[in-house]
């Protein structure tokens, strides 16, 4: 039991990592007005590319980068769907959605279960002297490391610096904003590509760190709950690791129980982290705490020629 | 010095709003083609796949329209929806609570066995309505937003079918994650068309409906209101709460009805693959139709026919699954940019000298 106890609990922060990096890339999004539902195509961009990088004998590292390249190019075109075009923000992010999931399946053809070295936990343990548990803890990837120093780069930008500051004033009240002469659809656009950089990392985290191979359909869903825990951590950085780390910890708790042969309602588990959600949001209105958290403009498209 | 301003335009004419509409979807099918064109596919290939197999030849013509069935009640919960501006990003999730309660009501044989396809149909109304139902209360009650709460309703209902598949409803003859086979009373009767099944009047008559209902009937006008100023609406006595929670879940019994159509029509029995691959559909179909209801059934036939070829193209120019998707993406992207021109326009600014 308790060799179980420690294996799932070592597994957590790999599987929380790619949640938590694009959830921190979706929180710079809202918090700038924009609602990206696109970040589940963008993974799935960037987990095949670096794949696909990778086995073409490029470096991981390059790989890497390449990944964050697509991923960044899908944003883009979102963001100039959003931003200057206009489009509805929901309709802009199913089509980064659609086209992310649609040409990562034309670009992985023909390549799917290939395995590459991808990025893996240093061999032997840095943290031996400590107590075993914790040093399956703090034995992880380089990656996974990086998605937690990220989520705290984000929130201390976001909440602690003058352009955080912008940012935020350009998702409470673009209007607003534009007349304190800040530029609303550079700051936006800049948001959104910022944001694709960190979703791009989640889903290059997918296949080089947690599957070492690009199989359709992957990304399976991560970038849909990435959007909705963004309103489960109430569109702060820091929150989101506590998020992550329950949607990580209940993803990692799957695979043990169905290796352990323990006879439990395994659907129910995967379930339960978004009914969790679903009664934070509830409860959240019911005291009318959520309401307030969430950025005044978000989703709301700004032309000065318009102003309310 | 001149400066580039964007404005909105204020009124489009109905003519440029056509042409400009056309003029996406022909860039989007221009776009596709040459997409599929570098995959390497020739021009007759294209041909003959989109036009002569799913609409010249009967076995794809059959494939198109059973596949439309379905399709177009998804692409009318979105649309229904759309006209409050409540955006159901949730179709499969009430697709699922839909097919569940159908089956439900044949395993546990509820209600006499005269009426009992009509009992599952109601029980479907009623699954996909609560389904989107709770989410649009949650929206005017506790103003959760719509988008992420109809999501992870996707994900509830999904995982309760696995559940159950797995679980109390496996069929117990061979243990697969599949559950009986419906009685023959309990399922919707084939009109003789191949796969066609009598769903496709389920389908036709909530289109004519909603048509009905959204341009004729007192709360389709009173959606409109809404739509337009949701605080202007209030204030002339509309119940802009009451027409929000009625559309939505309208909108959510519509899938619900889908899910029925396809347990009782296609697979008379509750599979694992019941609800997959209806988001995005629902929104182009609903995107492409402009919402209107009719508009949904030539939509919904469209890209029921580009799932025909997309099969035909997996199996002869082994073209990935994902061909669909893609083309249906970059048909939604083409024409989104093309409104770009209906709502906004490009001028120059005048040049304005402010006396010093």
């Amino acid at each position: 039991m308790m060799e179980l106890f420690t294996a799932w609990v070592s597994t957590i922060p790999a599987f929380a990592a790619p949640f938590l990096l694009a959830t921190a890339g979706l929180i710079i999004n809202e918090r700038a007005g924009v609602m990206n539902l696109g970040a589940e195509g963008v993974m799935a961009m960037a987990a095949v590319t670096s794949v696909l990088m990778e086995m073409a004998g490029h470096g991981t590292a390059l790989a890497l980068l390449c990944g964050i390249g697509a991923g960044l190019g899908l944003a883009a075109i979102f963001g100039i769907m959003a931003v200057f075009l206009r489009v509805d923000q929901v309709l802009a992010g199913l089509v980064a959605f659609a086209l992310g999931i649609g040409v990562s399946g034309f670009l992985g053809d023909g390549s799917e279960n290939q395995t590459v070295n991808g990025i893996s936990p240093p061999p032997g343990s840095d943290f031996a002297f400590l107590p075993k548990l914790l040093a399956g803890i703090l034995d992880q990837d380089w990656l996974t490391w990086f998605a937690f120093f990220a989520a705290i780069a984000v929130w201390f930008i976001i909440e602690r610096t003058d352009i955080g500051l912008r940012l935020r004033a350009v998702g409470e009240d673009a209007p607003a904003a534009d007349a304190a002469g800040v530029n609303v659809a550079l700051y936006r656009f800049g948001a959104v590509l910022a944001g694709g950089v960190l979703c791009a990392i989640a889903g290059a985290h997918l296949s080089l760190v947690g599957a070492h191979i690009w199989v359709d359909g992957m990304v399976a869903g991560r970038g849909w709950i990435a959007v909705a825990m963004v309103t489960l951590s109430r569109w702060n950085a820091l929150r989101a690791i506590a998020a992550a780390l329950l949607f990580g910890a209940i993803q990692a708790l799957v695979p043990q129980l169905l290796s352990s042969g323990m006879n439990v309602p395994v659907y129910f588990i995967q379930m339960s982290p978004y009914l969790a959600t679903l009664a934070y949001l509830l409860i959240a209105g019911l005291f009318a705490k959520g309401a307030d958290a969430q950025p005044a403009d978000l989703g709301r498209p700004y032309l000065r020629e318009e102003r309310r | 010095m001149p400066r580039l301003i964007l404005s909105p335009r204020l009124a489009a004419s109905r003519r440029f709003t056509f042409l400009v509409l056309l003029g996406g979807i022909l860039a989007g099918l221009v776009v596709s083609g040459g997409f599929l064109l570098t995959q390497g596919m020739g021009l007759s290939d294209l041909a003959s796949q989109f036009v002569g197999y799913t609409f010249g030849n009967p076995a794809g013509l059959d494939q198109t329209l059973t596949r439309s069935i379905p399709l177009i009640l998804v692409g009318l919960s979105v649309a229904v929806c759309l006209k409050v501006k409540f955006w159901n990003i949730g179709v499969e999730g009430q697709l699922w609570a839909g097919a569940m309660a159908a089956t439900a009501v044949s395993l546990y044989h509820i209600g006499p066995e005269a009426v009992r396809l009509w009992v599952m149909c109601i029980a479907a109304l009623l699954g996909g309505g609560l389904w989107c139902g709770v989410c649009a209360l949650a929206r005017i009650r506790l103003r959760a937003n719509e988008v992420v709460t109809t999501l992870l309703m996707n994900y509830v209902a999904y995982m309760l079918a696995q559940q159950l598949l797995y679980g109390a409803w496996r069929n117990p003859q061979d243990s697969f994650p599949v559950s009986k086979v419906f009685a023959p009373g309990e399922t919707l009767a084939l009109l003789g068309f191949g796969h066609v099944h009598a769903g496709i009047f389920f389908s036709l008559g909530a289109a004519l409906f909603c048509w009905w209902l959204c341009g004729f009937a007192r709360v389709g006008y009173m959606a409109k209101a809404v739509a337009a100023n949701p605080a202007a609406a209030r204030a002339v006595g509309v119940p802009a709460g009451a027409v929000v929670l009625l559309m939505a879940t309208l909108g959510g019994a519509l899938s619900g009805l889908a899910g029925f159509t396809i347990v009782c029509g296609e697979e008379h029995r509750l599979t694992q693959f019941v609800g997959n691959d209806f988001i995005f559909p629902s929104i182009v179909i609903a995107y492409l139709a402009r919402s209107n209801p009719l508009g949904v059934v030539v939509a919904a036939i469209a890209i029921a026919a580009l799932y025909t070829a997309g099969d035909s193209l997996k199996a002869f120019y082994q073209l990935p699954g994902a061909t669909v998707l893609t083309i249906e993406a970059i048909l939604l992207l083409c024409v989104c940019c093309a409104e770009f021109w209906l709502r906004y326009q490009l001028g120059w600014a005048k040049s304005t000298k402010v006396a010093p």
